[in-house]
């Protein structure tokens, strides 16, 4: 520390010339950057000669008012995309008890080989956007919902496998070594000490990720893999945007219902 | 009244019976709901069943080498670096406006609980809801083709996300220093910068730090679109059904993203 000159004056290290040098330097390089990056993207990067007037603007904004009489014929897609989602949770979860088996440090057979493998398969998944997946599903399974369910299945698969990993790499000993002590073997102490402790966690990152997969459902059918994607794709391209904005209104109310649902799901979960 | 033991267990046990009764019930109508919407959604059981034998030898041939000379070329490096800035000034610019809105929508905080709350949460709900490729999509429409859809897209994106957590976080700092604030007889934004800033501050730059991870992710495919990006390249190449530079982009993504989670891993784990 240095020296005080009034002995009576007490000092904030934070406020030390050095520090505030140091600080401030680091304010005007993030400043210096974002300044950059701006000027890079949204002034050269940007056709302005393209972009409308304030009036064409706003007169594109108002034709995406949504069109309520496109509503009725959106509402089997819409349903189409709540069962993807739903869908795509269910396979997610039952593939994610043998990737977070091997994922989990305790559980896993063996370090060297098996570790990494599950360690892999949830980067992979938690890395990849659904879309690429949907991409590759709908290469080999062609057009439909099927291949929207195994793109959100393979892109929760990560989170939910990780979470619970992460959860059976923390769960309390005690128990276990109770049963182990009965002479139960691996089965009996996965099954009644591990999984008890875990489940609840289980279940609550399932419905968190359904409440995901509702939002990714809705856009993976701009690249054919059903739901309600496609339709807003269409729309979009044939300049409806009426029938566009319908199309997102119809969204929009999915994802805020469903949020609120698996809210409300989860917060019973939780109190018991 | 059961005042001895038999009878206690009796109710106990018909409790229990009942109770499973109930969690059998559940199940038993999910079963039946989830087979009624195999048939709702038509998903064509054959194909599910043949995908693997379709997706060797499609990854074998059509994707396996993946081009990684086209995915190096410096055009498509370039869009990769756009990507990058599109992420950091939309969470940038997002965040700027989302500390503000978190503020105002956390309960315990807010200045105003008949106007600003509403306000902020209302805001705050709907960026959450709308899906950031179908934003983009209507921001290309709106304005123009290029990133500036993409940086305002993500704009909202993160307005939606960080705005959620951090209101959140918000509402369960400790009410003390606050109040002493109040007492003091200063104004909210004294209150906001003296009295909540600091104990937020920890907590609220962790959240920044994962939402522009999250935003990268979300960049990578607008291209998509057309609101600029890697995204874009992905796109022609699957057009062309060009699947081997198609892969070379996705592993490229692949790559960029799982680097960027390290990092924000390494910066999160640096500020705690």
């Amino acid at each position: 520390m240095m020296p005080a000159a009034n002995p009576t004056l007490i000092q904030n290290p934070l406020r030390q010339p050095a520090d505030l040098l140091r600080r401030y330097t680091i304010y005007a390089v993030i400043v210096a950057v974002i300044l950059a990056m701006s000027v890079h993207l949204l002034v050269y990067g940007t056709d302005w000669s393209r972009m409308g007037s304030p009036s064409e603007i706003a007169e594109t904004a108002i034709s995406l008012l949504p069109n309520l009489n496109f509503i009725p014929k959106i509402v089997s897609p819409l349903l189409d995309t709540a069962l993807m989602a739903f869908w795509g949770t269910l396979l997610a979860v039952v593939m994610s008890v043998p990737v977070s088996y091997l994922a989990a440090a305790t559980t896993t057979p063996s370090m060297i080989f098996t570790f990494p493998i599950g360690r892999g398969l949830i980067v992979l998944s938690r890395s990849t956007h659904e879309i690429i997946f949907a991409l590759i599903f709908v290469a080999t399974l062609g057009l439909g919902p099927l291949p929207g369910i195994l793109a959100l299945a393979c892109r929760s698969v990560g989170f939910m496998s990780k979470t619970t990993a992460e959860a059976m790499e923390n769960v309390d000993r005690g128990p276990i070594e109770a049963i182990a002590a009965t002479g139960a073997g691996p089965t009996a102490r996965f099954l009644f000490g591990v999984v008890p402790q875990v489940f609840p966690m289980f279940l609550g990152n399932a419905i968190f990720a359904f409440d995901a997969n509702v939002r990714r459902a809705a856009i993976l059918g701009m690249v054919g893999a059903g739901g309600i994607g496609l339709h807003f794709s269409e729309q979009m391209k044939s300049y409806n945007y009426g029938n566009a904005g319908a199309c997102v209104l119809a969204v929009v109310i999915l994802v805020v219902v469903g949020e609120i649902v698996s809210n409300r799901i989860r917060t019973k979960l939780i109190s018991g | 009244m059961a005042d001895n033991t038999a009878d206690l267990h009796k109710i106990y046990l018909s409790g229990r019976r009942a109770a499973r009764l109930v969690k059998y019930g559940a199940g038993l109508a999910l079963l039946v709901f989830g087979f009624w919407t195999v048939s709702f959604l038509e998903i064509p059981m054959d194909r599910l069943f043949g995908l693997f034998g379709r997706l060797g030898p499609m990854l074998a041939n059509r994707i396996f080498p993946p081009d990684l000379a086209y995915a190096t070329d410096w055009k498509v490096l370039l869009s990769l670096v756009e990507t990058i800035e599109m992420s950091i000034l939309g969470a940038f610019f997002g965040t700027v406006i989302a500390i503000p809105l978190a503020w105002w929508a956390a309960w315990n905080i807010t200045p105003n609980r008949t106007i600003l709350y509403p306000f902020a949460r209302a805001v705050i709900v709907l960026c959450r809801s709308v899906p950031a490729l179908i934003l983009g999509f209507l921001l290309v429409a709106i304005f123009v083709f290029g990133p500036f859809a993409g940086v305002l897209a993500l704009t909202i994106g993160t307005i939606g996300f960080t705005g959620k957590l951090m209101a959140e976080q918000a509402e369960t700092i400790d009410m003390g220093p606050v109040e002493a604030m109040r007492a003091t007889g200063a104004g909210p934004l004294k209150v906001f910068i003296f009295g909540i800033w600091p104990q937020v501050k920890p907590a609220w730059s962790g959240i920044i730090i994962y939402n522009w991870d999250a935003r990268l992710r979300g960049s990578t495919i607008l291209g998509f679109v057309g609101a600029g990006g890697i995204g874009l390249h992905l796109r022609l190449q699957i057009s062309q059904l060009e699947y081997h530079a198609a892969m070379g982009i996705i592993i490229l993504v692949v790559v960029l993203v799982i680097f960027s989670e390290a990092m924000s891993h390494f910066l999160r784990e640096r500020l705690r």
